[in-house]
């Protein structure tokens, strides 16, 4: 089976038994691997109604079938769960080198399922899979575990690990790898956490079976060659991804206090060069990556190292809760990192809190205390803390994510907590930017950036424009973006450095043997969008058109200072923009995937059959 | 006098699509966008010898400056 390992691996954590089946053929064909498999075998596996921490629910982790290749970038892999944060589809994309090690002991996904009735670790190497015992491991953080696991096992092993926020069962708990990458969003390293499995350690000696190896190779060091000599390679190198900070603030994008503002007046401390220059210690990269986008650091301040801050770490935990000192950023990052938060929940959650106190509705006694200002350092970190281990009042109501707390506090918070469909938006402003505003209503995780990112278009067409021209480039990009996440690759090759489009369909075809045009690729990554879409529809009672509601902030209140003060999206504007959505994806007015569209995209039966 | 002004990924379609521009020396980096119709707001960065400069600066005769196109965020 080109492309593939051709082997699943199924780990039951309730009676510790483990086994492996086929990788079924005409799924990955249909589905492809990483996110698409993920859906796919989520739809199948998990039944209507299971509880996201209760045992039924399952975890599935998959490399792509361009994992561990030579094609740039394939060092990524997928997370996919029901969301313990959402209730909805959840799938979050990791770099490392885990993926590559996966792939080489064999295994194309692995299932766990159930819950351990003890803290457990899966020891993976290649064929030999055990659980083993982790109640001494339980408590530690995600650094020194994977350190402490390196140091037994070996410095070949890769490891992914939870913190102790994934034990404690905070709803946006992380996966940690490779000291400083993360699975991140929508709770997966809660998964982990409920089904008490502390950690993921593997070693591969197993190869991956290519159908034409020379076609293949060429592809892969001709794109790679692309890369290497783009115009943008040094730079982007240089910054990674911090490089757009610089461009968010001066384009009222960058989010500061609670996305109040689209503009940070401190901004200019936390900038690229200031990064680069104070604190960046080399450069790091994933497997396979040409371009290395990860900043590995030195706070001398505090005296920690920590990979990042990357530019969504910046701003959610920087501008966002109004720090200005990037080594200030650079403790909060390693904190979330240790603990196991994911930062950008994080920061929402704690600027919604900062928001709360400066306008009176949580007092020093609400916060535990703490003088919750905007730019307090020190009531940023302590809070990053209580969230992760429960602590306190306002650590256990922030761990249930800001949807949960605002409804909990009222008050009129729910009009300045920054989510959507219970998902905290990762950095970028949308007062101002309709195509944006649209692409986080309608991601199939909540409000990330990930799945489309259309400011570019917004600015070029006309930021308030409201158009199906502007409907269509974020379907175009829904498609594309996690087009990456399905084949087990990154998309930075493409969105950074420009690498062709043009290089995947041919190296998948070289790879698996299967003949694939772009457009094949693309109506996969459609049909997998149309799948998270139904998992939204069996999981969430009421789920239409409700939920794909923007965040009321962007829509009500106009943003304050920068190059969008004063503007807002008006409220029918934005469900302007969805009506053009909605039919051009063939769903009907209330967000849901007609018979008619489903028979198009080869759903019907599958759906069927789950309702029968 | 003259410098380079080097624009990447989608701002070379503002630029005609050319590849290179060879400009006067003398004004800002924002005055030579502006001069060749490229939108200021579309530039992630100003890159002089591997290094971020500012839209401000104004590039010595001989330069290159390359200007990066924002393109797909994080």
């Amino acid at each position: 089976m080109n492309g593939y390992a051709g082997r699943i691996l199924r780990v039951n954590l309730s009676d510790g038994a483990i086994t492996t089946e086929p990788t079924p053929e005409d799924v990955v064909r249909d589905f492809l691997g990483g996110r698409g498999l993920g859906a796919y075998l989520l739809w199948t596996e998990v039944p209507q109604g299971a509880d996201p921490l209760g045992p039924e629910n399952k975890l599935f982790i998959s490399p792509g079938p361009l994992s561990g290749t030579l094609f740039p970038g394939a060092g990524k892999m997928d997370f996919t769960t029901r969301s313990p944060l959402t209730g909805g589809y959840a799938d979050a994309s990791m770099g490392g080198m885990l993926t590559a090690e996966i792939k080489y002991a064999g295994y194309d996904s692995i299932i766990l399922e159930g819950i351990s009735p003890k803290p457990v670790y899966l020891y993976i190497d290649d064929d030999t899979v055990e659980l083993r015992d982790a109640s001494e491991y339980w408590g530690m953080g995600s650094f020194a575990l994977e350190k402490q696991l390196k140091d037994e096992l070996g410095e070949e092993f890769q490891i992914a690990t939870i913190g102790p926020a994934g034990e404690n069962l905070v709803k946006y708990a992380c996966i940690n790898h490779d000291f400083g990458r993360q699975a991140g969003r929508g709770g997966v390293g809660t998964v982990m956490g409920a089904k008490k499995i502390k950690a993921i350690a593997v070693r591969g000696t197993g190869g991956i079976p290519i159908a034409d190896v020379n076609e293949f190779i060429r592809l892969g060091k001709e794109a790679y060659r692309a890369c290497k000599e783009a115009d943008g390679f040094k730079a982007w190198t240089r910054y990674g991804t911090m490089i757009v900070t610089s461009w968010c603030d001066k384009n009222g994008a960058l989010p500061t206090r609670n996305f109040q503002s689209g503009s940070f007046e401190d901004a200019s401390n936390i900038y690229a060069p200031v990064f680069r220059r104070t604190i960046v210690v080399t450069d790091k990269g994933c497997f396979g990556c040409p371009s290395p986008c990860g900043k590995y650091a030195y706070s001398k301040k505090y005296d920690i190292y920590v990979e990042g801050p990357e530019y969504e770490t910046n701003g959610m935990l920087g501008s966002d809760v109004g720090l200005s000192d990037i080594e200030d950023i650079a403790k909060a990052n390693q904190l979330c990192d240790e603990l196991g938060l994911d930062t950008i929940s994080a920061g929402g959650c704690i600027a919604w809190a900062m928001e709360c106190y400066e306008k009176g509705i949580l007092d020093r006694e609400q916060t535990d205390g703490l003088e919750l200002r905007f730019g307090n350092a020190e009531a940023t970190f302590a809070l990053i803390e209580r969230i992760a281990r429960r602590e306190g009042r306002l650590g256990s109501l922030l761990a249930e994510g800001v949807k949960h707390a605002a409804a909990e506090v009222g008050q009129g918070s729910e009009r300045w907590a920054i989510h959507v469909k219970g998902m905290e938006q990762s950095a970028y402003d949308t007062h101002s930017a309709t195509s944006m505003l649209l692409a986080y209503m309608t991601a199939d995780v909540g409000a990330h950036h990930n799945r489309a990112w259309a400011i570019t278009y917004d600015i070029a067409e006309g930021r308030d424009k409201v158009s199906p021209d502007k409907a269509a480039k974020v379907i175009e990009l829904q498609h594309t973006r996690p087009l990456m996440d399905v084949l087990g690759c990154c998309r930075l090759q493409w969105v950074e450095l420009g690498m062709s489009l043009d290089y995947y369909a041919p190296a998948v075809t070289a790879l698996t043997g299967v003949e694939y045009s772009w457009e094949d690729l693309l109506h996969i990554s459609e049909r997998v969008w149309n799948l998270t879409r139904m998992i939204w529809v069996r999981e969430v009672e009421d789920f239409g058109r409700g939920w794909d509601a923007p965040a009321p902030r962007f829509v009500e209140e106009p943003a304050v200072g920068g190059p969008t003060d004063g503007q807002f999206t008006p409220p029918e504007a934005a469900q302007q923009m969805l009506d053009y959505y909605y039919e051009q994806r063939g769903w009907d007015e209330n967000g849901i995937p007609t018979p008619e569209t489903l028979e198009r995209m080869g759903l019907a039966e599958l759906v069927e059959a789950d309702s029968a | 006098m003259s410098v380079t002004l080097v624009p990447i990924g989608m701002l070379k379609e503002y630029a005609s699509g050319q590849e290179r521009l060879h400009l006067a020396a003398g004004p800002t980096v924002a005055e030579m966008l502006e001069a060749v119709g490229i939108p200021p707001e579309l530039v992630a960065g100003v890159i002089r010898d591997g290094d971020l400069v500012s839209q401000e600066y104004c590039p010595r005769d001989g330069e290159t400056v390359k200007v990066l196109a924002i393109m797909g965020g994080g």
